[in-house]
């Protein structure tokens, strides 16, 4: 089954195409590899599919449910949705502990008010935080972080929301924006096995990576986009292996 | 019906004063990106910079103009020197910007109300009071008439300074992006000051006009500015035409407002204008 | 002694404000600058139901907050459309709407006259009509306010607010609708503002439009800067400083309408200081963004 698929999505930029066309599926508790050159729509692809930016026309269906002309951001964590950011996006002047408390607690007006986090919420953080080794960080300020730490706490902060009581289900569909990107191998090796914890858990990863040795070790399959189009698919030894992804990448 | 031509000629003479302020909170504006809420302190300075050569000192009108209008321009470059750049290199955001030339237009209306008291003073003297134009059954002073030139004479200048000269040229491209303007060899401090400085003398020339058209006081200031900004907003934020043509509209939005409720319901319509437009049209009259 | 007190009074007003207009700048990160027009609507609603309507004092306290309850939650759903400077030059609009109709609707407010002879709080036939009485009033209704922002600021909802200020678009992502959030606290911020204007309009006995100029507003917004964004604490210290600034310029010998420009100049100059060396504040943790 897909989690998510699209639809002749399309998203214009004042008229310039980041996504033109493209029908691509994810399919359900698989990591699906997103690869192509710079500017190819990777990160214009997972902003529509997380409603940050809405498509210009096009749909996309979620877990086989009706066929959607893009969602409100809002919404997407209760489709399941969650995410990373490739320029990494944290509540900067807030604690570490704060930033992940953040996504565990009531998202009512009312419900908040009158809500304090209790032992239950640390629990969780603890988890997610041990996890990804920031807990002995948890009351620096985000912003206080060194850059792998930062990228370890966004991971840390979709780890959460799997444990999030108040969204009516946990997070099953997880969009990865280049989360190695400028690490050292220690702080890749605990993504990577965060990644392949998920994929144990029947979780769907989509992951938009650069380093073909860790597509190959993580993807089930691959999608290859440039300007905006599905350029080639399949098993990731398959497609890396096909001369127009080779010359796409070459004529860079 | 008699008293619409009135009104007109009230609403050019509106629009054209706005006009002014907009087009020097334009430049700035399109130049920094931010809203230089101390540009309605210069209109202050420039004003009474002229009241103490003009009327204390007793100088000719052409000389003050002048050295007034030159005064307030410095005030400005002096005002990027000491405070926006030092803000501009530490990349502060557009709310520290804000909030800073808040302050600023406190500290400068406050002061030039200690040395010249918050008393109303008039630049006019009866002589030049005197004149009077009947057009199409509108009657415009000497005064408004040299306020409605001024306007018309400063975007055409500013429009031919933009589009035609070196450093018109340069303006525009740290409008568009300064990072990239510095790494192609252009002094954008340099330029960015000197803009402080058109803008600042173009609003201490409004204050001038204000002077002698309906009076000074230093609180007007944040009164001019706002209308400015709001006139600047409507037309297109960043547009030299686009400022012109909102400050009219609001001098006749404004004016004939007033004609059907009462005086003290302007300000009041130019904020209403000024939020329909952000909420219908926020990219304003001209742009696309 | 009798001066002092005066002094009390408005500073606990003023914190009032302060605190309020905290919580929607300093937490949740909007730059609003009408927060005196909420304060003129519970001054109005006090003096008119006072002088008009015999309501007792603390029915008009109620009356105000519903009133600025209603009024803030339109203006909250026009400014919730606007960002950044855009924001904050609508609510600068809002400030002068209001303002302009506090000076027109002459058939409740009394215009540019205004409302003299407003009484005294009484209650269970009681009345605060001495200073010192006045002032424990103040006091009890500060503790009220004070109390409810930092239950606010310590709740799960306190730290929406926070991420809000920080990242509204990436906080959506998790599952929040912000504008609710924004909304919620700008009519809680707002409420506050108005039960400080009740306080204010019995306590002076007369009001007019002047009061709650744009001016007002900027004043309450550099309390709030001055002493800190997101901390309570900071805000009664700039409420206090401001508040004593003039006393003090008096004291040192300056003359009254001197003082009142000093004072311009000093609040003005400390928000540039601030803005250019500490954007935190005095006592605050978070900068301005």
């Amino acid at each position: 089954m897909d989690a998510i698929r699209t639809k002749e999505l399309h998203k214009h930029f004042s008229g310039v195409a980041a996504i033109d066309g493209l029908s691509v599926a994810f399919e359900q508790g698989k990591v699906t590899g997103v690869v192509g050159p710079n500017g190819s729509g990777k990160t214009t692809l997972v902003n529509v599919l997380s409603g940050m930016l809405p498509p210009t026309a096009g749909v996309m269906v979620i877990g086989g449910e009706r066929e959607m002309k893009g969602l409100r951001a809002s919404d997407t964590a209760y489709h399941g949705i969650t995410r990373t950011f490739q320029e990494v996006r944290l509540f900067e002047q807030m604690t570490v502990l704060d930033n992940i408390l953040v996504v565990l607690t009531e998202r009512s007006v009312w419900g908040s008010l009158f809500e304090r986090h209790n032992a239950g919420h640390m629990k969780k953080v603890e988890t997610v935080l041990t996890r990804v080794g920031l807990w002995e960080k948890r009351s620096q300020l985000a912003h206080n972080l060194s850059y792998g730490q930062r990228k370890l706490l966004e991971i840390a902060r979709v780890l959460a929301m799997t444990h999030s009581d108040h969204i009516g289900q946990d997070a099953s569909i997880f969009l990865f924006d280049e989360p190695f990107a400028g690490l050292f191998p220690e702080m890749i090796k605990v993504i990577v096995s965060v990644i392949k914890e998920l994929k144990e858990a029947g979780k769907t990863v989509i992951l938009i990576e650069h380093n073909m040795n860790l597509i190959r070790e993580l993807c089930d399959h691959l999608i290859v986009m440039d300007s905006g189009k599905l350029l080639a698919e399949g098993k990731p030894d398959h497609v890396l292996a096909k001369r127009e992804v080779i010359e796409a990448y070459l004529g860079e | 019906m008699g008293i619409i031509p009135q009104i007109i000629a009230n609403s050019i003479i509106a629009g054209a004063i706005y006009a002014l302020i907009a087009l020097g909170f334009n430049l700035i504006y399109r130049t920094t990106k931010f809203f230089n809420l101390a540009h309605g302190a210069l209109t202050v300075v420039g004003g009474y910079a002229m009241f103490f050569l003009y009327k204390e000192l007793g100088w000719n009108v052409y000389a003050s103009a002048v050295l007034a209008i030159v005064f307030a321009g410095f005030v400005g470059y002096i005002l990027d020197k000491a405070i926006f750049r030092q803000l501009r290199l530490r990349k502060a955001s557009q709310m520290v910007f804000l909030v800073a030339s808040l302050g600023l237009l406190t500290v400068i209306q406050a002061i030039i109300a200690i040395l010249f008291t918050s008393q109303f003073q008039t630049l006019a003297n009866n002589s030049t009071e005197s004149r009077v134009y009947t057009i199409a059954g509108g009657i415009i002073t000497q005064t408004q008439a040299i306020i409605l030139i001024c306007g018309i004479v400063v975007l055409a200048l500013l429009t031919l300074m933009l589009k035609k000269t070196m450093f018109g040229r340069a303006v525009n491209a740290v409008s568009d992006d300064e990072e990239v303007s510095k790494m192609v060899g252009i002094h954008t401090d340099k330029i960015i000051g000197w803009v402080f400085f058109i803008g600042s003398a173009i609003a201490g020339l409004s204050g001038i006009l204000v002077g002698f058209d309906t009076g000074l006081e230093p609180t007007m200031g944040m009164h001019l500015l706002l209308k400015g900004v709001i006139a600047a907003i409507i037309g297109g934020v960043g547009t030299m035409h686009g400022a012109f043509a909102g400050a009219f509209l609001l001098g006749f939005a404004e004016n004939f407002g007033v004609w059907q409720f009462s005086g003290e319901w302007k300000d009041a319509i130019a904020f209403i204008i000024l939020i329909i437009f952000l909420l219908f049209r926020p990219q304003g009259i001209f742009k696309k | 002694m009798p001066y002092l007190i005066h002094i009390a009074i408005l500073f606990f007003i003023y914190a009032i404000l302060g605190v309020g207009l905290n919580l929607i700048v300093g937490y949740a990160g909007l730059l609003s600058v009408t927060h005196a027009a909420f304060y003129g609507i519970g001054a109005y609603a006090t003096a008119v139901a006072l002088a008009h309507y015999g309501l007792g004092f603390f029915a008009s306290v109620i009356l105000g907050i519903v009133i600025t309850a209603i009024v803030s939650l339109l203006a909250g759903m026009v400014l919730s459309k606007f960002k950044d400077d855009y924001y904050a030059l609508a609510s600068f609009g809002f400030n002068v709407i209001a303002f302009s109709i506090f000076l027109n609707w002459e058939s409740v407010t009394k215009g540019p006259l205004g409302i003299p002879g407003i009484d005294r709080p009484s209650l269970f036939g009681f009345t605060f009509s001495a200073n010192e009485t006045f002032l424990a009033l103040a006091v009890v209704l500060f503790g009220a306010v004070y109390a409810l922002a930092h239950f606010i600021a310590n709740s799960s909802f306190g730290r929406v607010l926070k991420a809000i200020r920080e990242d509204e678009k990436a906080l959506e992502v998790f599952g929040y609708k912000v504008a609710y959030f924004k909304l919620a606290i700008f009519v809680i911020g707002a409420a506050m503002a108005s039960i400080a204007g009740s306080l204010f309009a019995s306590y002076i006995t007369y009001i007019d439009p002047s009061s709650f100029s744009l001016n007002e507003s900027i004043f309450i917004l550099a309390i709030v800067i001055m002493g800190g964004l997101g901390s309570l604490r900071g805000t009664l210290a700039g409420a206090l400083f401001l508040i004593l600034l003039p006393e003090i310029l008096r004291f040192v010998g300056l003359p009254t309408d001197i003082a009142a420009q000093m004072r311009q100049i000093i609040y003005g100059a400390i928000l540039v200081l601030l803005m250019l060396y500490r954007p935190k504040g005095f006592i605050g943790e978070y900068e301005v963004k």
